[in-house]
């Protein structure tokens, strides 16, 4: 355990790292027996107690390989993915112009905070009747939960971010009398950086939660929601385990690209959250 | 120009509070505006002329103050509430400490654990819907399942802060499992179990409206459907103020424990 970790809120902690430090550390084989142990007890405790459609851990291993081939199935991840990314550049940019300006300007901080930490503790699943009225029943009202879900995220981050800027650095731009648009977006944007990467990770994770469940009040065809509810619907529980795998690859596949996008673009910020 | 900038970044209390005030009076206007341009089927204003733009505030003085129905059903969300959450909470911190005190069962089972924290709970309900069915305890299942990862993630998070020292001194000492407990597992993992369980909350009651919505309909989640259905904006906007409104009281009463006991981080670091 060190330092970096208790001073981060647990949400915005590399999940993707400790979960490969979890697995490839120390006894390895205490974390292969527990798994052992897991599989058993679901798969005997459902053939013993459960009715026949319910999942087991044989059945999702036998449905995995046609399922993940299945175009229905593609179709469906691409239609998440893709809302789920265009919503989160959206939500990045304008994210990241409302963040700093509310960072640096104190007049437009106090004016919205009000307004970003309501929205931000919202839930974003009571906000889907209403934006289904606005956006329809279609691919708009998932984009739409997805930019709401994801943006307050960013704001709160980014003007954390922006606020915690080294004062010597803003000294020295006044002493040199630096233009506006250099402390802006010289200065500011890349000290908030580290808090931006962490506001679009917690961002990340809530933008696939609002993908799923707006797949699941609108009955949108093309996602991997409905992928899931329409199978569970028809009592193929096995197919739909496969297309909760695929959300929980989705998050870590993300988790995993951001560490190393993080160590590749951004060697500067060292993270010191490790699994020890 | 750059006293005007000057002057309203300053500190004083009257330009804080000022801003403060202007900002909400712009955003009420605003949405007053909006409303009453719009029909109501789409868009309700603030506070309306009664008559084709019914307003929410007054929709919701309505609901709180003169509809015993809506109050049975804000009473009936929030026990839906209550008891998935205080399962969550009877079950996780228990395990979790006792993973504390387990390190070889810790160490077996954190990774699955993880792993079960960043699974969207929101997929489950299908399955829930069509094993279980349509009750009560579905229902408090979704609750629970949303509410029990962020608790035991946060809590294992404290039990890999306790140190091994302390506990071989213990040991060594031949200190009783009681004193083990109250002296040394529940210190650690206690800041970090509040801040799981702050977390929670906000997680529960997403969950609370989506086990409303999607399994049987009850409740806060009922009263939004239904008043989507009869395209009656002002009782939606109303009903979204009141779930935020129980979302916001949920966290702050989490967050005033959790600062209470955040000082117990890292004492002796």
């Amino acid at each position: 355990m060190t330092t970096g970790a208790l001073t981060q809120p647990a949400e915005s902690r590399p999940v993707g790292s400790l979960l490969a430090n979890m697995f490839w550390g120390t006894s390895f084989r205490a974390k292969l027996t527990a798994g052992i142990v897991i599989l058993l007890i679901w798969q005997v405790g459902v053939t013993l107690f459960a009715p026949a459609f319910v999942a087991t851990p044989i059945g999702v291993a036998m449905a995995f390989p046609s399922v993940i081939t299945s175009k229905v199935f593609l179709v469906a991840s691409k239609g998440t993915l893709f809302a789920v990314f265009q919503g989160l550049a959206i939500a990045l940019v304008f994210g990241t112009v409302v963040g700093v300006a509310m960072g640096r300007l104190k007049v437009l901080d106090r004016a919205l905070n009000f307004y970003v930490s309501g929205f931000y503790t919202m839930p974003m699943i009571a906000l889907l009747p209403l934006l289904t009225i606005w956006f329809g029943y279609g691919g708009d009202a998932r984009l739409a939960t997805v930019v709401f879900a994801a943006f307050f995220s960013i704001v709160i981050n980014v003007r954390d971010g922006a606020r915690s800027v080294p004062p010597e650095y803003l000294e020295v731009c006044k002493a040199y009398r630096a233009p506006a648009r250099y402390v802006w977006f010289d200065i500011t944007v890349f000290s908030s950086l580290p808090y931006l990467i962490a506001g679009f990770r917690l961002a990340a994770g809530r933008a696939l939660v609002a993908a799923v469940i707006a797949e699941f009040f609108v009955s949108l065809q093309d996602g991997v929601g409905m992928f899931v509810l329409f199978n569970a619907r028809n009592f193929n529980h096995d197919v739909a385990v496969v297309g909760v795998f695929a959300l929980v690859a989705f998050g870590l596949m993300f988790e995993i690209t951001m560490n190393w996008a993080t160590r590749r673009f951004f060697p500067w910020y060292r993270r010191e959250t490790k699994a020890d | 120009m750059d006293r005007v900038l000057t002057f309203v970044n300053s500190d004083r209390p009257y330009v804080r509070w000022g801003t403060v005030l202007l900002a909400l009076l712009i955003g009420g206007v605003i949405w007053e505006i909006v409303g009453l341009q719009f029909n109501q089927a789409i868009m309700a204003p603030l506070i309306g002329d009664g008559v084709d733009h019914p307003g929410t505030l007054p929709r919701l003085g309505r609901y709180l103050f003169d509809d015993e129905e809506y109050l049975l059903s804000l009473v009936q969300s929030i026990q839906l509430f209550a008891t998935g959450f205080g399962l969550a909470l009877a079950v996780a911190l228990p395990f979790g400490i006792i993973l504390a005190r387990l390190v070889m069962l810790r160490v077996a089972l954190e990774s699955y654990i993880l792993m079960l924290y960043v699974t969207p709970m929101i997929a489950l309900i299908p399955f829930i819907l069509s094993i279980l069915g349509f009750d009560f305890w579905p229902k408090v299942l979704v609750v629970y399942l949303f509410a029990f990862f962020p608790i035991l993630y946060n809590t294992l998070e404290g039990a890999r802060s306790v140190k091994p020292e302390l506990l071989e001194v213990a040991k060594s000492f031949r200190s009783s499992e009681l004193a083990i407990w109250t002296d040394i597992l529940i210190p650690y993992t206690l800041p970090y179990a509040l801040t799981g369980i702050r977390q929670a909350a906000g997680r529960a009651l997403v969950g609370m409206v989506a086990a409303e919505f999607f399994l049987s309909t009850s409740g806060l989640g009922e009263e939004l459907q239904t008043a989507s259905r009869n395209f009656d904006m002002a009782g939606v906007l109303a009903t979204i103020l009141v779930i935020t409104g129980l979302g916001i009281t949920f966290m702050k009463i989490a967050g005033v424990f959790e600062q209470k006991f955040s000082a117990w981080r890292g004492l002796d670091r």
